[in-house]
């Protein structure tokens, strides 16, 4: 090759609080910020609050998600949990793996590494002027929280607003108290089950025992909603097949799926889904354009097909 | 097929092998020369060489592709402290790569896509653009079968070209820094006459005639797509062992993982990239349990798509270049690309056949 550039302008100085923006700076490089606050939401599942962040993690938009770097531990790719992000970065991990099991071991002035924000989010734009159903399974409720915080944050830009959230057990339920302040301004339709109902420790908050799917029903959903949905990957079969007899076009449902996405830039191959980067052209993508995609759903090996 | 197609008299040359130590002489001067070197009875490997008389000009392919020289295996990425975070920059090496095959450059070439593309790498840029590359023509042997993939030529890849012609060696320069190197060497070389055009346009029409191995890869992708359920799949899958050795030694398999190595206090420490196998287990895991590809035959599968008609990835186009080393490195015999697309087609074609008759 020719120029032997030896001499690269990278100086480690200017690459450490400087993200992306420089071409000559490695895109695997971290910017630190202080965890600033830690509220437990259910068992397991913390919202870290993050201060001191890069300036280009305002640019985040619903559905997006950042690398998340514990030095020592690795990095981990975690959703954005709210509707906009300012001085600080809101992230809600649950305790799983090497990454966020050290996170668990952090106190608020620790810092961490962030990458990001990377990926492509819900199309908020395109929901414009429509009624937006937002389907959350699990810790799927996280990223959607991004969505309509930001449906609400414009709420005049949208029609009818539903969110649909359904959970394991009834006190894994996260944002609980959000969700009641939600209900009471009546900004969102808001409809909550749990294969387990046990005693619920937000009383105004009425969970029905069922299933995602079975709330789909109740919602009586017009056939013009535009869905978005985030669940464990078990859930997108059932609530795909809910939404179709229900009238729904495939071009009007998208879906958040879950891949470890290792570098987040479409260099490792970790997140490829049927030869798609995930990390790039998802997570969110139109179920359209997953038709024809082997490994979307589910494990392939059950033959199971959207 | 020639190399260069249009006869350019001005960028061709001619160098008698007699004077090759001459040639060599000149081109490690650039920097540190890495050339096939036998290795041991069947294998040769990419090594640093001082003299000409190391270098295996018979060798056909390389234990590793030359995609290590600048995405080594293992690399630091990142180091940290307790004050920052810093890009690992290592002092660059400028490293003089003789000898690569039209297979090879053309790896080369995706590699480059891959790694120049979006948010550029800018670890393999760095040690891409610090090295010269000597392309050197070849004969194929019973796995070769770039012919088939397209790859047969080089058209990418390289600075220097240089084409075997019985007793002289057939020049031709690519880029800027291969002429500046020419223009270095012509003390040595003398200028292609048209006999040597013509002795050069014969040595690649040999070769093509040469291969024995191969297949039509005009409907890789919809033979991919039709037979994604065929039963060959399952048997291919029973017999692989999940080892991984197909992706380090292709030429075009970049998949990465990203560890840190800590201090024992972790005050310190870096962040690495390893080469990582699409084969492993763990591969496509996230976290709950969920593999999206949990048996050989998905992983199997999954790997023979991306090298057969690619992926949405900045390349977006068949990642194989036909240069054999699956086949030959695999330990269970089932990374016969050639046997196993033929079968596939074989199985399409009486399918359509069917579709015919009915």
């Amino acid at each position: 090759m020719p120029e032997s550039n030896s001499q690269s302008s990278c100086r480690p100085d200017s690459c450490v609080q400087n993200n992306s923006s420089n071409e000559t700076c490695t895109p695997y490089l971290p910017t630190r910020a202080v965890l600033s606050k830690i509220t437990e939401m259910a068992y397991d599942n913390f919202l870290f609050e993050f201060e001191q962040i890069d300036a280009i993690f305002r640019s985040c938009l619903p559905g997006q998600f950042v690398e998340i770097w514990i030095p020592g531990a690795g990095e981990s790719p975690i959703s954005v949990c709210s509707g906009s992000v300012g001085k600080t970065l809101q992230l809600l991990i649950r305790k799983a793996g090497r990454v966020t099991k050290a996170l668990f071991n952090l106190k608020p002035g620790d810092w961490v590494g962030l990458r990001g924000p990377y990926g492509h989010g819900f199309p908020v734009d395109l929901y414009k002027g429509k009624n937006v159903c937002m389907i959350a399974g699990g810790l799927g409720v996280a990223p959607l929280r991004s969505v309509w915080q930001y449906l609400i944050e414009h709420r005049r830009d949208y029609g009818r607003l539903v969110l649909i959230y359904g959970m394991k057990n009834s006190d894994e339920i996260l944002f609980a108290d959000e969700l009641m302040a939600l209900r009471h301004s009546q900004k969102l339709e808001l409809f909550l089950a749990a294969e387990d109902v046990t005693v619920c420790h937000i009383a105004n908050l009425e969970i029905e025992a069922g299933r995602v799917t079975d709330l789909l029903d109740l919602a009586e959903l017009s056939t013009d909603m535009q869905v978005a949905i985030c669940g464990p990957p078990v859930m997108y079969r059932f609530a795909v097949e809910r939404l179709r007899r229900l009238g729904i076009a495939d071009e009007n449902i998208w879906l958040s799926l879950e891949r470890h996405m290792k570098c987040g830039i479409g260099k490792c191959g970790h997140c490829f889904i049927g030869g798609k980067f995930a990390c790039q052209e998802g997570p969110v993508f139109q179920l359209t354009e997953l038709a024809n995609l082997n490994e979307v759903i589910e494990y392939p090996r059950e033959k199971i097909q959207i | 097929m020639s190399v260069s197609s249009e006869k350019n008299v001005q960028k061709s040359f001619t160098l008698p092998k007699s004077d090759f130590d001459k040639f060599f002489t000149l081109l490690a001067q650039m920097g540190t020369v890495y050339a096939a070197v036998k290795v041991s009875e069947q294998s040769f490997a990419f090594r640093a060489v001082t003299s000409a008389q190391q270098i295996a000009f018979d060798a056909i392919r390389t234990i590793l592709p030359p995609k290590k020289f600048f995405y080594p295996p293992s690399e630091t990425l990142i180091k940290y402290d307790k004050d920052g975070i810093y890009e690992n920059e290592p002092e660059l090496e400028f490293k003089v790569i003789f000898g690569v095959h039209p297979c090879d450059l053309a790896g080369l070439g995706i590699m480059d896509k891959i790694f120049s593309s979006g948010h550029a790498d800018s670890h393999y840029m760095r040690q891409r653009e610090a090295s010269f590359v000597f392309g050197h023509s070849c004969m194929p042997d019973k796995h070769c079968f770039c012919q088939s993939m397209g790859s047969d030529c080089a058209k990418s890849g390289y600075d220097i070209f240089l084409t075997d012609i019985d007793s002289d060696y057939f020049i031709e320069a690519l880029t800027p820094a291969g002429d500046q190197f020419i223009a270095l060497a012509q003390p040595i070389l003398a200028g292609a006459t048209d006999k040597d055009h013509e002795r050069n346009h014969h040595f690649w029409e040999t070769r093509s005639a040469a291969f024995t191995n191969g297949f039509n890869s005009s409907n890789l992708k919809v033979t991919m797509e039709g037979e994604w359920d065929n039963k060959l799949w399952d048997e291919l899958g029973e017999r692989c062992l999940s080892c991984g050795s197909c992706t380090p030694v292709c030429p075009t398999c970049y998949c990465f993982d990203l560890v840190d190595i800590a201090s024992l206090n972790n005050d310190s420490g870096s962040r690495k990239r390893e080469w990582d196998s699409c084969q492993f287990t763990g591969f496509a895991k996230v976290n709950g349990d969920y593999n999206f590809r949990p048996t050989p035959v998905d992983r199997l599968k999954f790997w023979y798509r991306h090298k057969l008609h690619g992926f949405d990835d900045a390349y977006a186009d068949k990642t194989c270049v036909g240069c054999g080393r699956c086949t030959v490195s695999c330990p269970s015999g089932i990374d016969d690309i050639v046997a196993v697309v033929k079968a596939l087609q074989v199985s399409s074609a009486a399918k359509s056949n069917e579709v015919a008759d009915a």
